[in-house]
């Protein structure tokens, strides 16, 4: 008669996991990224856009009859926001906190309402003052650029298939105005 | 009375096993943390000394071109210094005399870009990486003196900021 064979197995029993290659992986891997790594990640301000964007911002420039918006930044008054419109020019100002610097939620609201009441407007004109702080320039047109609000869309018509899309930029197209005044 | 020698009885043929865990541990989480910040970009771009950049929420990875740097003490094309500024304002010697906006070892520096790295001087695109403290007027001068050497695409580079 056979004998049924019993496998033993103790439950108890522990076992140790050898972690001394993945460890030397480790002190290889570790160096290399802490070389190559990029602390200080550095982006660019450039004017890569999405097709319909760029094509609803070529419409416009072909448009000589297209409202145009001039922003001037100062440092004494603020910014000044121009907008021309069939030969007449409405100029509103967004000023300076109590500590001399821009209102910019202010300034980023102002950028809203003109974007809600011109979505076909997609190109403005920066122009600050010889004294202006690089800083406020890239802030002011941080708050140009894109709207804050997630949910806050602008509609733009795809010149293409004739649909009407939406879009979370206002004034991505942001030209310095008076670099060549000399 | 002799006294016993103690002999410490030393087995040289053991071994003994070192706990590595907390170590894998470690090690573990610096690894995911630098491959976090691993940068992925084509272009890697130098921080330049003495250069603080703005911060700002763009999202745009960086592309090649013609690199200029303003600090509060130079200007520098690539690497080599083609203008001084004291007081925030461009040593007048590198301007030129009928044009006070035009830097001339500048436009210099990129016209011969022009021969040397054709393909990267056609895009026009030059990477400013200006201190953010410096007034408009010593930016505007390398906008314009860019420009006028055909170099109009102007990307300003800066560092990534949340709000």
């Amino acid at each position: 008669m056979g004998k049924r064979f019993k496998l033993h197995i103790d439950r108890n029993a522990e076992f140790e996991l050898d972690l001394a290659p993945l460890l030397a992986v480790m002190v290889k891997l570790v160096p290399v990224l802490l070389i190559s790594s990029a602390f200080v990640q550095m982006m660019i301000i450039e004017t890569e856009l999405p097709q319909v964007v760029q094509e609803a911002i070529k419409k416009q420039e072909a448009d000589p009859g297209a409202a145009k918006i001039s922003v001037a930044v100062t440092k004494t008054e603020g910014v000044k926001i121009t907008l021309t419109e069939k030969g007449q020019a409405h100029i509103e100002v967004v000023g300076l906190n109590q500590d001399k610097t821009i209102d910019y939620p202010a300034l980023h609201a102002k950028f809203v309402e003109l974007k809600k009441s011109h979505p076909a407007v997609f190109k403005i004109d920066i122009q600050p003052e010889s004294d202006v702080a690089y800083k406020d320039i890239v802030k002011v047109m941080d708050e140009a650029r894109k709207a804050r609000e997630a949910n806050l869309k602008f509609p733009v018509k795809d010149e293409k298939t004739g649909k009407e899309t939406t879009t979370e930029y206002m004034f991505p197209e942001i030209v310095f105005g008076n670099t060549m005044d000399g | 009375m002799a006294r016993t020698r103690v002999k410490v009885n030393i087995k040289r043929s053991q071994t003994f096993g070192l706990n590595i865990t907390s170590l894998t541990d470690m090690f573990t989480i610096l690894l995911v943390f630098l491959l976090q910040n691993f940068a992925a970009g084509d272009v890697v771009i130098d921080p330049v000394d003495g250069v603080r950049l703005p911060s700002s929420m763009t999202d745009k990875n960086p592309v090649d071109g013609a690199k200029v740097s303003i600090s509060a003490k130079e200007i520098k094309f690539e690497q080599k210094v083609v203008a001084v500024i004291a007081n925030n304002k461009v040593d007048a010697a590198s301007l030129d005399a009928h044009d006070d906006q035009f830097i001339k070892p500048l436009f210099d520096e990129l016209k011969k870009l022009n021969v040397d790295k054709e393909k990267l001087a056609k895009t026009g695109k030059v990477l400013l990486q200006a201190d953010e403290n410096l007034p408009y007027d010593l930016l505007r001068k390398v906008m314009y003196t860019a420009s006028m050497a055909g170099f109009p695409n102007l990307k300003l580079v800066t560092t990534v900021s949340s709000n």
